[in-house]
């Protein structure tokens, strides 16, 4: 099964009225829903049972034919229970563990010793999957602000450099340590007339981000105030993250 | 993560250069992305304090009618003809605030541009700067017109004219001036240039 996002979304607009409906409807708009889905949650399978990094496609295969299609899964999943996001791990874990559970009924059990390794603590589970969601929405908004910024038919040249100040001054710095270019420099290059010219630049450029990061967000967290709750939510859990070094 | 190119400058027009920010993203650990994420922070400073010696510089040497031209039409229409008749069409803030007979339409138009600068919360000027702007014209229009352009109390007026002169990556020409203003509004007390 192909993993590639969708045109419009990488992740599906968390529509309660489409998901109840997902089990009655045709299959075609399920594989859309998989399909967006398919890369954090391989990431977190693969995190969560290292072990079974090679069979983790043919897992969230079965993941996906088994709970989403066949059983209704959609169905359940309820607003009322949380994050949309939250209730998609929760069920392939619980889906992968029943696999094992399985597994060990055919085979002799293996002891702790031979597994090399802990039992995954839930804690880890739910920071390896929420980290490699915040990636992709951050991957995915910076990459909508890039191609905005760089449309032929949006304001040229004016754009682009709206794209370039925001790379070297602060997305280079972040990502790669680089020094941040001298206000000096960023005058020469870009040709800023005073003051407010390269202040409005980079207003512009930050205001741009968030537009993005917001769509992004969107998509999958559905109405305003939702998506609002989610930017923090990241937010809170990058920054706690962060403290743990 | 492919090494960022260096961008060039190719007779005055910037070359862009490729960031992979997937890559980036990918590769990053929490506080980067955390540093990320708070970027769309509108209250987060444009500028370092450091660089406001540089900018002071960029906006003394800025052609007026670049930041004043931003009013409503019949503003910039008026700052245009003024700035015509008194042969500063391309000329600079240092221009006027150091011109001995600086149309005191001008100086006004200044003050009011800094006001509004450090009174919008989405301003990018440093108030820093919006601040030096605002005195500087007031006391060139005390020193070179004779003039009052503020309704300030004259403690406030001190007050401000002190700070400003305090800032060390003000030029001296301008610290001059104020020192002037200070003393002219101090009743003949000596305003020390820093």
């Amino acid at each position: 099964m192909a993993s590639e996002p969708s045109k419009s979304s990488i992740f599906p607009r968390t529509d309660w009225a489409e998901l109840g409906k997902a089990a009655d409807t045709d299959v075609v708009r399920l594989d859309r829903l998989i399909r967006l889905y398919w890369q954090p949650l391989k990431i977190f399978l693969m995190a969560t049972f290292p072990s079974l990094k090679n069979q983790a496609d043919t897992l969230l295969q079965d993941f996906a034919e088994d709970k989403l299609i066949k059983e209704g899964w959609l169905r359940r999943a309820d607003q009322s229970r949380g994050r949309f996001r939250d209730f998609l791990k929760t069920s392939l874990r619980n889906f992968v563990l029943d696999h094992l559970n399985r597994v060990e009924v055919k085979n002799p059990p293996i002891s702790l010793e031979d597994l090399e390794q802990d039992p995954p603590q839930p804690d880890n589970l739910s920071e390896e999957f929420d980290l490699a969601w915040a990636r992709t929405v951050l991957a995915e908004t910076l990459r909508r602000m890039e191609a905005d910024c760089k449309n032929p038919a949006e304001d040229q040249p004016r754009r682009s450099y709206i794209w370039e100040m925001f790379r070297i001054r602060l997305l280079e710095p972040v990502f790669n340590d680089a020094a941040q270019p001298s206000y000096d420099q960023l005058i020469e290059q870009f040709g800023l007339k005073s003051p407010t010219d390269a202040s409005n630049t980079l207003l512009s450029a930050k205001r741009i981000f968030k537009a993005h990061l917001s769509k992004v967000i969107k998509e999958y967290a559905g109405q305003d105030a939702a998506t609002a709750t989610e930017i923090q939510a990241l937010e809170d859990f990058l920054v706690r993250l962060s403290k743990r070094g | 993560m492919q090494d960022a190119k260096k961008p060039t400058v190719t007779g005055g027009r910037t070359v862009m250069s490729d960031f992979d920010s997937s890559a980036a993203v990918f590769k990053s650990r929490a506080k980067k992305l955390a540093t990320l994420m708070a970027t769309g922070e509108e209250r987060a400073k444009l500028w370092r304090p450091d660089e406001l010696a540089a900018m002071f510089r960029h906006q003394m040497s800025a052609p007026m009618l670049v930041d004043l031209g931003t009013f409503d039409p019949r503003t910039a229409t008026r700052l245009r003809t003024l700035s015509e008749a008194q042969g500063l069409l391309l000329k600079s803030f240092a221009d006027l605030f150091h011109h001995p007979a600086p149309p005191i339409e001008l100086l006004e138009l200044i003050k009011d541009f800094a006001k509004a600068n450090l009174d919008h919360p989405e301003s990018g000027l440093p108030d820093e700067i919006a601040t030096t702007l605002y005195y500087t014209s007031i006391a060139a229009a005390l020193i070179r017109l004779d003039a009052h352009i503020s309704q300030l109390p004259d403690a406030d007026l001190q007050c401000g004219l002190r700070w400003t002169m305090e800032q060390a990556w003000l030029d001296d020409k301008t610290k001059e001036l104020l020192a002037k203003a200070l003393e002219k509004i101090s009743g003949g007390q000596k305003g020390t240039v820093p």
